[in-house]
């Protein structure tokens, strides 16, 4: 069969699961974290370590800490010190400290039951499993806020001070802690918070020359020779930097550059299909948070953005994406959820910047939940979430 | 126990092949997937630890059994189920 020739060497280079071997501008960064967890290698039990990842979507918190993880542990490997490094996405989890927990445990145990214990019993469990295999884990909580958020201090005192309380054994689990704000960790209580706080690394937005120097070295692994311009690197940087020095944006549009181009029979990416890219694209919001959202939450999202696609108003009240919500339920054949519930989802997509809220001013008929869908186009919102609810349906 | 002790319960030849395909499971999980309550799958699993096939290891108030791959006797087991398995496909 005729295939039609690509722009693209390696897509998956630029997927948001690739760790590069090298990450431009964040040297002293992973230099810091290596300094951190030293005695690791050297002192193996002797101390658990926190270290506080922060720093805005896009600035490589999530990267340089799977770089980092990848380069320790391989390190630990030749040593024979057997270090484990386990990313969890606490979002993904519900921000649910079993969950989180069940997920490292499973690491060792695949079929480890999820059932039958509580989350302090589950801690307990995870040293009694490392003791037995004489294991070290530095665990990366990513998107730490949603374990706070639901968990609270009670979570985070646990997982710091109960290895504490083993009294004579090895300490083995250290933690990095990825935010993107600081001010999350002003909610914990004053002894949780002195736990986390002595090492952080905070990170600085990119620069547009920055983020040059990042996409161009992506380029070569994820392009074919002379397919991107340096027009149209500077582009995807423009657009990335104005994006609040996102590099993961400048990566995605990248990659959605190369997508045009190979459909409309290009052998080159030029700015052009950057500008297209652009245009599709849903800006701050990562196509992965949504992707995250449970399947009620991405319906009642869904009926959202079909309002705001067929109203074309600048809000919409919580009543109205309460109606729209039922009658997709209905559609589909799905008991909708509780009003409560679904102000709790409202909640979550206002913390997650999809949506903002306003109270409307005292009304005849007391005050009203006013909804804006500020940055994201109703259409692109609908489509990605139509796409991602179908793929939730097929996988039950 | 003889050979044809521990082969004569099908529960047990069941156990085995759970095990054989899942690795490492706990007593409710066999028992679900057997079919039958947790107290049988543990008389029967007991059975078999005791003639060093499976062994288990507990975390907290978790029990988790797998095949005890040291065992010569487990070894021979697993070569026959295998054997079995693979004429049946």
């Amino acid at each position: 069969m005729y295939q039609r020739s690509s722009v693209f060497k390696d897509e998956t280079k630029l997927d948001i699961s690739y760790v590069p071997r090298r990450l431009p501008h964040r040297d002293q960064e992973i230099q810091l974290l290596r300094q951190f967890f030293n005695f690791l290698l050297q002192f193996p039990g002797k101390m658990a370590q926190r270290v506080i990842i922060s720093g805005d979507v896009g600035t490589g918190k999530t990267v340089l800490s799977q770089r980092f993880g990848a380069d320790i542990t391989s390190e630990a490997s030749k040593l024979g010190v057997k270090l484990h490094y386990i990313h969890v996405n606490c979002r993904e989890y519900r921000g649910s400290l079993f969950l989180i927990l069940h997920q490292v445990v499973i690491n060792f145990h695949p079929n480890f039951p999820r059932r039958g214990y509580s989350a302090e019993e589950l801690i307990s469990i995870l040293f009694d499993v490392l003791d037995e295999e004489n294991a070290y884990v530095i665990l990366a909580l990513d998107e730490f806020e949603s374990l706070v958020e639901r968990e609270g201090s009670e979570a985070v005192y646990k997982l710091t001070r109960m290895q504490e309380i083993r009294h004579g054994k090895p300490q083995r689990l250290s933690l990095i802690c990825i935010i993107r704000n600081l001010k999350v960790i002003e909610r914990l209580d004053a002894s949780t918070r002195s736990t986390l706080q002595s090492n952080i690394i905070s990170l600085e937005k990119y620069s547009k020359s920055q983020l040059i120097d990042i996409l161009n070295d992506r380029v070569p692994l994820a392009f074919k020779p002379s397919t991107v311009s340096e027009d149209t690197v500077n582009l995807v940087a423009e657009l990335a930097f104005s994006e609040g020095g996102n590099a993961r944006f400048g990566i995605e549009l990248l990659w959605r550059a190369g997508k045009y181009a190979d459909a409309e029979g290009f052998s080159i990416v030029l700015p052009e299909h950057v500008r297209k890219a652009a245009s599709s694209i849903i800006p701050t919001v990562r196509k992965s948070e949504i992707a995250y959202l449970s399947f009620h939450e991405k319906i009642f999202l869904l009926a959202i953005a079909r309002i705001f696609k067929a109203a074309q108003t600048a809000h919409i009240t919580f009543t109205d994406a309460e109606r729209a919500y039922a009658v997709i339920c209905e559609e589909i054949g799905e008991e909708p959820h509780s009003h409560t519930q679904l102000w709790k989802y409202l909640k979550n997509f206002a913390a997650m910047e999809i949506v903002k809220l306003e109270v409307s001013a005292k009304g005849a008929r007391g005050r009203s939940t006013l909804i804006y869908l500020p940055r994201i186009p109703a259409e692109e919102l609908e489509k990605e979430l139509s796409m991602l609810l179908e793929k939730d349906r097929r996988s039950l | 126990m003889s050979l044809e002790d521990v082969l004569s319960s099908r529960l047990r030849i069941k156990i085995l092949k759970i095990l054989l395909k899942m690795g490492e499971l706990n007593v409710s999980e066999i028992a679900r997937r057997l079919g039958v309550n947790y107290n049988t799958t543990s008389q029967h699993l007991k059975i078999l630890e005791n003639e060093g096939i499976v062994k288990h290891k507990m975390f907290g108030r978790i029990r988790l059994y797998r095949l005890n791959e040291q065992s010569p006797k487990t070894k021979a087991l697993q070569n026959l189920l295998e054997s079995w398995e693979h004429s049946n496909k």
